[in-house]
């Protein structure tokens, strides 16, 4: 496939931004996305599809009188598209209404230096590499046990570049690459059918393990048989990360973001320097984050990624803030705006949101809890209200912890209380630190938790 | 355009492709977002594409690209059938197609009012009301933020079998949030409205009435209290109700899900549900968001019968499925747009309404909840599903008293289904977007229906 050059997307970029103030924008930016993706996808237990989408286009900000309009297009190679695209842009930004406090797009800064980010060999890969990756993930899965049956998973590997140019002198390109495989099982004994029990690796290197993605999955599932109702009570819960990454992503990221603070819906708003969770959690918005799933030279307006404390030792030390957030209470943006390649304007978002692990393997946190539970997913995290981050939601799959070993697992049992007070609750983070989205987190223990059960 | 598409499909039979199909989209978007009485920016796009899908040796090749030159189709489709070779090598069993009848359709839109044609003035208008009448509703409202799409074009759909569809596409969608704060209470409301019709779904769905409601939830939440856990009678309204058939059993019953192990897999025909259920999920109501003529593998889309007096009796329907299961395609095959390939996905569902009354419903509950509007839903291949709730009341000695928060309900589809004891006579249809990888808009609802006892979990 042909792929645009640095120069090319940056020359896009340029010819954009100059066209648009010609055109009578006061301030322009131009964001010009090439994304590659090739997948091979599980259905069924079997390898059934393979695909590549070439996705690549436009998206200015043009600034008319503090009013901004965004136009896209992905129709690169014609000059008329590109043109009405950028007319637009000026158009809509004329028809809207001017920000009372927008003090202008950023300006250059010198880019961080990002390790880990870009790897040759996944860029040169081809759909058989990605089948065999695919094919090892289902055999292994398949002897692990003959109770699972693989569903769904695939691998897939990208390869994404940005390139980002405006009326204020900023320019840059980055690209990089990422790769993943995933797989999804159930295991099946007489008339009982477990939970789906999902594993997968991403990496921004060439260093993924189907084989060991294929056996997880399939052990988690037969660990799920044999279910039993648990009983109603408040109980000590072991989050792994993909639970946390359900229950933090609505809630705790939000709460950090500046527009939500700004905006009075973040119960954060007024305790910078005060306590907001147990004094052991430590946390960092990292966007250099070496191999850092969401690490990048530049944010989405051009601004140079960073780490920024957020929680040290329980106590709140920043919000993270794109240029707008920033500039609208006289601070510097972190480097938080994100977009959704080139169809979307910026928005506040995490990068790498990391929680710092503790020392205890996930072995020694187990082995010295009584009665507790192990939550792998929740279901309807989503459904948390995101402003009082009061969630009540099904864990599943789950086990108990009895006397320091996994007793069985549950079933039909939900959890139900406040993410916030959970923050202060924390009372262990094992060493097992991983990413998983946004979130890059240890296991993590919440004291009094309350267990909805039969 | 016929032309490029037929000369790709040529090249695809050349390639060794079995079969071949060409979807080519040219789509326009203009969106919004306000936050307060802000308009974040003004935003529109267009964007052309074209998706292509083979099968070689039964695996699918897939290959998606922004350019329509016929070069770059050719390479693509090529492309595509070297991939369906390469995950073909490692095949159990050879995916095939039902057959279907050729057809050539082209089918226009006729909305009363077309978005593409209401200048961006008005759309700033009709948000900036919305905005304006949620921030004025009370003093105890903190903030809303309204988003808005509208989305039209034109696919153009070949296979070679001789199926060629022109369709337009035409989508009017908002979503209204606010949130309401007192002491240290936070509350959060959300409304969406979405029609297939025009711009004139404003026209009912007012910005003033649907604004109105979003805030008065967010406001009387505030004084609601907490859910208790633990297992009671509950009442659901349409609300809950559509977003509970959708991911409860809906998801279940999409027959890729089904296959892949779903608790419907063993219950195809046996009873599921107590006698007075029945669930439909139907493509051809006029105007609803989950309603289209074709699917985009081509098959006419219909109503088609889920279960029935509690019984299963349908699966929702590709091509691909319904040649495993010896079924009809049910015209369920969707794709976000060239990005994706088309899957199994939900259109409008719902229960079909029966006889209660609402006070027929409540009047012998001692103390249940009410659980009125939804705020998430979600569901696993095992049957266990969870719908978060945004607004819900204690009905104590048969009648509906004081506001609850934050509750949400949980239990095994199959296990719920049965306690279904009864359906009321209303029908209301909600709009709004379900997510399997892709986006999709869908409706969900029916009447409002009582459950014997269903988990809530709530911190109280």
């Amino acid at each position: 496939m042909v792929v645009l050059k640095q120069e090319e997307m940056l020359g896009i970029g340029e010819k954009a931004v100059n066209l648009a103030i010609k055109r009578g924008a006061e301030e322009a930016e131009a964001f010009v996305y090439q994304g590659l993706t090739t997948d091979v996808i599980i259905r069924q237990g079997q390898i059934a599809r393979s695909s590549r989408i070439v996705d690549r286009g436009l998206g200015i900000r043009a600034i008319v009188n503090k009013a901004i309009g965004f136009s896209y297009t992905n129709m690169l190679d014609s000059q008329a598209a590109i043109e009405e695209t950028i007319l637009k842009a000026s158009n809509f930004a004329k028809a809207s209404k001017p920000y009372k406090d927008w003090f202008g797009l950023p300006t250059q800064k010198t880019f961080s230096s990002v390790k880990g980010t870009y790897d040759d060999r996944i860029v040169e890969l081809d759909s058989e590499d990605l089948v065999n990756s695919a094919f090892t993930m289902l055999e292994s899965a398949e002897k692990t046990d003959e109770r699972v049956s693989p569903i769904e998973g695939g691998a897939e590997a990208s390869y994404l570049c940005k390139a980002i140019v405006n009326s204020n002198g900023i320019e840059g390109f980055d690209h990089g690459t990422i790769i993943e495989c995933g797989l999804g099982t159930i295991a099946k004994e007489g008339n009982e059918v477990t939970p789906i029990c999902f594993e997968f690796n991403i990496e921004r290197k060439y260093d993924i393990d189907p084989e060991w993605v294929g056996k997880e999955a399939a052990r988690l599932a037969v660990s799920a048989l044999n279910a039993k109702r648990a009983e109603t009570k408040n109980i000590n819960v072991v989050f792994t990360q993909f639970a946390l990454q359900q229950l933090l992503y609505y809630t705790l990221i939000n709460a950090v973001k500046a527009d939500y603070v700004q905006r009075g819906q973040s119960t954060f708003k007024d305790k910078i320097g005060k306590r907001v969770a147990s004094q052991i959690v430590t946390i960092y918005d990292d966007g250099l984050l070496n191999s850092g799933i969401r690490t990048w030279k530049f944010d989405g307006e051009g601004i140079p990624q960073q780490k920024t404390p957020i929680i040290e030792k329980g106590i709140l030390h920043n919000f993270i803030y794109d240029n707008y957030t920033a500039k609208k209470v006289g601070k510097a943006s972190s480097g938080n705006a994100s977009r959704a390649g080139y169809i979307s304007t910026p928005n506040v978002e995490a990068t790498n949101f990391h929680i710092t692990p503790g020392n205890k393997s996930p072995e020694e946190l187990i082995d010295e809890l009584n009665e507790s539970l192990l939550v792998y997913y929740l279901q309807g995290a989503h459904s948390s209200n995101p402003a009082s981050g009061e969630f009540s939601v099904v864990a599943t799959p789950a086990w108990k912890i009895e006397k320091g070993e996994i007793a069985h697992p549950i079933k039909g049992t939900m959890l139900a209380g406040n993410v916030f007070q959970a923050l202060t609750n924390i009372s262990e983070l094992a060493n097992n630190e991983r990413k998983i989205g946004q979130l890059v987190a240890p296991w993590v223990l919440v004291k009094n938790v309350k267990a909805i059960g039969k | 355009m016929k032309d490029i598409l037929s000369k790709t499909i040529d090249v695809a039979q050349k390639f060794g492709a079995e079969y071949a199909e060409i979807r080519v989209q040219k789509l326009f978007r203009t969106m919004l977002t306000l936050k307060e009485e802000q308009v974040e920016a003004a935003k529109q796009g267009i964007e052309n594409g074209a998706a292509l899908r083979v099968l070689v040796n039964g695996a699918w090749g897939f290959a998606s690209v922004g350019t329509l030159d016929i070069e770059t189709l050719t390479k693509n489709v090529t492309d595509a059938c070297k991939m369906a070779k390469a995950a073909s090598s490692k095949l159990k069993k050879p995916i095939r197609l039902v057959e279907t009848e050729t057809r050539e359709d082209k089918v226009s839109m006729t909305p009363k009012k077309d978005p593409a044609k209401i200048p961006i003035e008005d759309k700033i208008n009709t948000t900036s009301t919305m905005s304006n009448t949620i921030l004025n509703y009370d003093k105890r409202i903190k903030s809303c933020t309204i988003d808005y799409l509208d989305l039209t074009g034109t696919t153009y759909f070949m296979n070679n079998e001789g199926t060629y569809i022109e369709q337009d596409k035409l989508y009017v969608w908002s979503r209204l949030l606010a949130t309401a704060m007192e002491a240290d209470v936070f509350t959060f409301s959300r409304e969406e409205i979405g029609s297939t019709a025009g711009y004139e779904v404003f026209d009912v769905e007012t910005p003033e009435i649907v604004s109105e409601r979003t805030a008065k939830r967010a406001v009387e939440q505030l004084k609601a209290k907490q859910a208790k856990g633990g297992t009671f009678p509950a009442v659901l309204g349409p609300n809950v109700v559509g977003v509970f058939v959708h991911e409860a059993f809906g998801h279940l019953a999409e027959a890729d899900l089904t296959l892949s192990g779903s608790v419907l897999l063993n219950n195809l025909g046996r009873k599921i549900a107590s006698e007075i259920v029945t669930f439909y999920d139907d493509g051809l109501i006029e105007g609803a968001i989950g309603s289209f003529k074709y699917d985009d593998e081509g098959v006419p889309t219909e109503k088609t019968a889920l279960v029935k007096n509690g019984v299963v009796v349908g699966l929702m329907h590709n091509r691909e499925t319904a040649q495993k299961f010896n079924a009809k395609p049910t015209g369920n095959a969707r794709a976000e747009n060239f990005r994706f390939e088309p899957i199994i996905r939900m259109r409008n569902t719902f229960i079909q309404p029966k006889d209660h009354s609402f006070e027929e419903l409540i009047e012998d509950v001692k103390f249940g909840y009410y659980l009125k509007s939804f705020r998430g839903g979600q569901a696993n291949l095992d049957g266990t599903f969870q719908v978060g709730v945004q607004e819900a009341y204690e009905i104590v000695k048969g009648e509906v008293r004081e506001p609850v928060r934050n509750a949400s309900i949980s239990g095994n589809t199959l296990g719920t289904l049965l306690k279904v004891d009864a359906v009321g006579k209303d029908f209301e249809l909600w709009p709004g977007r379900c997510g399997k990888g892709q986006a999709a808009f869908v409706c969900d609802g029916g009447s409002h229906i009582r459950v014997k006892e269903v988990l809530v979990g709530g911190s109280a």
